[in-house]
């Protein structure tokens, strides 16, 4: 009897890990790999354009290297800069639309599908998109603020502090419904019961969202603000199409100098070591974040 | 060290070819170009398949069609190029040519091309080198030399500094397919109104263009003294370096062992531009231009002069694209004070890659596209500067270009970057530190250029010890 169930339990996990192959695979590959790949490599001085050099293994001096560099030190803050402002203003503007979208009223299906196109468009082409709304020559902003009556338009990329600003607008652009959707989740697990007991109890609009709303909602956007910065911490292709890293640094994000250092310097160390760092600061942020996630759910379970 | 990295890149590569395709696509509209080219080689294909398939009536042996890739960017005279591509389908039929085209700017450009060439992707035969990858590529083993296939008597054809950009340690990588350097384009009907004379001198430039601006405002409140390319990138690199230059400045000392930014004559140059040039003469919109934007005010007329390189000339003086044909004028860049003046040189080579298994048609190719006449045609039909001493003196060349004269006396004083495999990673160091001197008012040039001078002088001590 036990002998039978226990071959039944092993042949089950056997099955189980058959399934899970795949998609074990699948990350291995993908995300393990790479990972480990980078980390190897980061280990080694290796400048493409110099073979005589060789390829010595020079334990963590690429990292001593990056934490000395100042030009590393400057990416490290314009990237830690775009991550808190442009998570903060996604996370506010999500919750206004999903609050919005949540709200029964017709063609709320149009309004809901409207609201995710910024988030469909592929980031290389809404980057273009800002690129050209704020050129000097033919932007739209441009036109918009002074019409054509102006001898000559502001040339917004020309100056360091609102170059870094159009792509934090071109990020809470694009990904704020992305917050959203995450949110409307969360308001969708709201009970209606609750609004309904409050309104007996003469709650008004703003008490009914400070005292139902928000606090069921917490892990929801703790969620989101998981994600969002994770995601903009990485953030490439914003700086890379719209400014390529200029006006003076101003929008060189740390991706974007271990980019340059691996494909246009040729020094494959430095450079993954740069691609390294960004994979631990997201790690260990994340881990903080889920600590917080974690025992949030856990006091609404007990 | 496995080189297994250079697999694990394959696919960031095709990421950033797709990244770079959408950047390439929206940057310019003529779509219909690329379409152009898509269809001759599509022509092309049909065509010498048609012959490869035919089996020679006389040998009775069918000949082999070879295709080779030519890696260069999308032309800015593309009907020039078909012609010639069309000329060599019918001398060589068994070769036929497919265009892989690449990004317009050259490090996105150089960051696609070294991707392959770093995989000894076979699919590469031949590309267009700009003359500052000539250290890099050579030291990498990136580009196949030429010193077999390009006899000294053939060499003495070509204008001896053009061959001098394609050499590196005693060898030869590249034909010159033209000569390039800064030149200064001005409205040659607001100078003859204003009975000025090109400047010689920048202090001279900036007191015409304040003359002529002020006596312009009623009627053109739009024009502006210069426009040149001042935005983070490669050129910013030109652009300082002739201002340095003609101050008798250098980047970094001519045995390539320190760098010397915080020169005082370096400084000097750099405050000029500083508070001269960017936001006094230019717009402050000079710090975002590239050389497709900076001619634009130009050729809408609402720069009196214009930094570029000579296709500028072309360009405007085309009456479909510029509202001032007609009315320009290129000579030398000025100097600074009695010094004479500086450019920088530019310039592409045509190389092969040591990774093609078709060198030697690939040398053919290269042999019919640098011939004289083609250098005649692509000097007529597309402006270009030929590198062939006997073409740039030719009647009928210097008839239908007569900026080549002054483009001659230019190009042979004119500077180089600094020649070193680890070129792009000095080429960063001093972009990011001409682009914050310009960009920010409040920044502190000595410490700055101090910084810069530190970071380049340890990649040249890299660089040192490879000897």
């Amino acid at each position: 009897m036990t002998k039978s169930v226990a071959k039944a339990m092993s042949a089950d996990h056997a099955a189980a890990w058959w399934m899970l192959a795949p998609a074990l695979a699948f990350t291995l590959t993908l995300a393990v790999y790479p990972v480990i790949a980078s980390f190897v490599l980061s280990l080694y001085r290796i400048i493409l354009s110099m073979p005589a050099l060789g390829e010595p293994f020079v334990g963590l001096e690429n990292y001593g290297a990056l934490l000395r560099d100042p030009t590393a030190r400057q990416a490290f803050l314009v990237t830690a800069g775009f991550v808190a402002l442009s998570t903060a203003l996604e996370l506010l503007l999500g919750l206004c639309i999903a609050l919005v979208i949540h709200a029964q009223f017709p063609g709320r299906g149009w309004v809901r599908a409207a609201a995710l196109i910024p988030w469909v468009i592929p980031t290389a082409v809404a980057s273009q998109m800002w690129r050209y709304i704020f050129n000097d020559q033919y932007g739209l902003a441009n036109l918009l603020l002074f019409g054509d009556r102006v001898a000559e338009y502001i040339p917004w990329f020309a100056s360091p502090g609102i170059a870094f600003l159009i792509m934090v607008l071109a990020d809470v652009w694009k990904t704020s419904s992305f917050a959203a959707l995450l949110i409307l989740a969360g308001l969708q697990l709201i009970p209606d019961e609750l609004y309904e007991a409050a309104r007996i109890d003469g709650a008004n609009l703003w008490q009914r969202f400070w005292h139902i709303t928000f606090p069921l909602l917490r892990p929801a956007l703790l969620l989101a603000l998981l994600f969002r910065t994770m995601d903009s911490f990485r953030v490439f292709d914003l700086a890379f199409v719209m400014t390529q890293g200029g006006p003076g640094d101003a929008t060189q994000v740390l991706q974007l100098y271990g980019y340059k250092a691996m494909f246009t310097e040729g020094r494959m160390g430095y450079g993954s070591a740069v691609s390294v760092s960004v994979f631990l600061a997201i790690f260990f942020l994340s881990l903080l974040y889920i600590r917080a996630i974690g025992s949030r759910l856990l006091e609404r379970n007990a | 060290m496995a080189r297994h990295y250079q697999h694990s890149f394959d696919s960031v590569h095709c990421v950033l070819s797709l990244l770079q395709g959408i950047r390439g696509t929206f940057c310019d509209w003529t779509e219909c170009a690329r379409l152009k080219t898509a269809l001759l080689i599509c022509v092309l294909l049909l065509g010498s398949s048609a012959i490869a398939g035919d089996p020679d009536g006389q040998s009775g042996e069918p000949v082999r069609t070879v295709t080779l890739r030519f890696v260069s960017w999308k032309a800015d005279h593309p009907r020039a190029w078909d012609e010639a591509f069309a000329r060599f389908a019918e001398t060589r039929p068994h070769i036929s040519i497919v265009r892989e085209l690449a990004p317009h700017s050259s490090t996105a450009y150089h960051d696609l091309l070294t991707q392959k060439l770093k995989n000894r992707d076979a699919t590469v035969d031949l590309f267009f080198m700009d003359i500052i990858w000539v250290p890099e590529f050579a030291s990498a083993g990136w580009v196949r030399p030429l010193d077999d296939l390009f006899s000294p008597e053939e060499q003495a054809n070509f204008l001896p500094a053009a061959m001098e950009t394609g050499r590196y340690g005693g060898h030869v990588y590249g034909v010159p397919s033209r000569i390039d350097s800064g030149m200064l384009f001005y409205r040659a009907d607001l100078l003859a109104k204003y009975g000025f004379t090109p400047p010689r001198t920048w202090p001279e430039l900036i007191d015409q263009a304040e003359v002529i601006v002020g006596g312009e405002r009623a009627s053109q409140p739009a024009l502006r003294g210069y426009s040149g390319q001042f935005k983070q990138y490669e050129g910013l690199v030109c652009s300082m370096m002739e201002f340095i230059g003609s101050a008798g400045g250098r980047l970094i000392t001519a045995d390539l062992q320190t760098s010397q930014l915080a020169d005082p004559v370096n400084l000097a140059a750099v405050d000029f531009v500083r508070e001269q040039i960017v936001g006094r003469i230019a717009s402050r919109a000079v710090l975002t231009y590239q050389e497709p934007e900076s001619v634009v005010p130009f050729i809408q007329g609402n720069a009196v002069f214009h930094r570029n390189w000579p296709y500028t000339w072309e360009v405007a003086n085309d009456p479909k694209r510029s509202r001032i044909a007609g009315h320009v004028g290129v000579v030398p860049l000025p100097g600074m004070a009695d010094r004479p003046p500086a450019t920088a040189l530019g310039g592409w080579l045509y190389a092969i890659s040591p990774f093609s298994r078709h060198q030697r048609e690939a040398w053919e190719f290269i042999e019919f596209l640098s011939s004289a006449p083609l250098q005649r045609h692509f000097a007529l039909a597309a402006g270009i500067a030929p590198s062939r001493a006997a073409i740039l003196q030719d009647e009928r060349v210097l008839e239908a270009n007569p900026h080549f004269r002054a483009q001659l006396a230019m190009f042979h004083g004119a500077t180089a970057r600094p020649r070193t495999p680890l070129y792009p990673a000095i080429s960063n160091i001093l972009q990011r530190y001409f682009s914050r001197a310009l960009a920010y008012r409040d920044v502190n040039l000595v410490a700055e250029a101090t910084q810069a001078d530190i970071q380049i002088n340890r990649l040249l001590d890299v660089g040192r010890s490879a000897r």
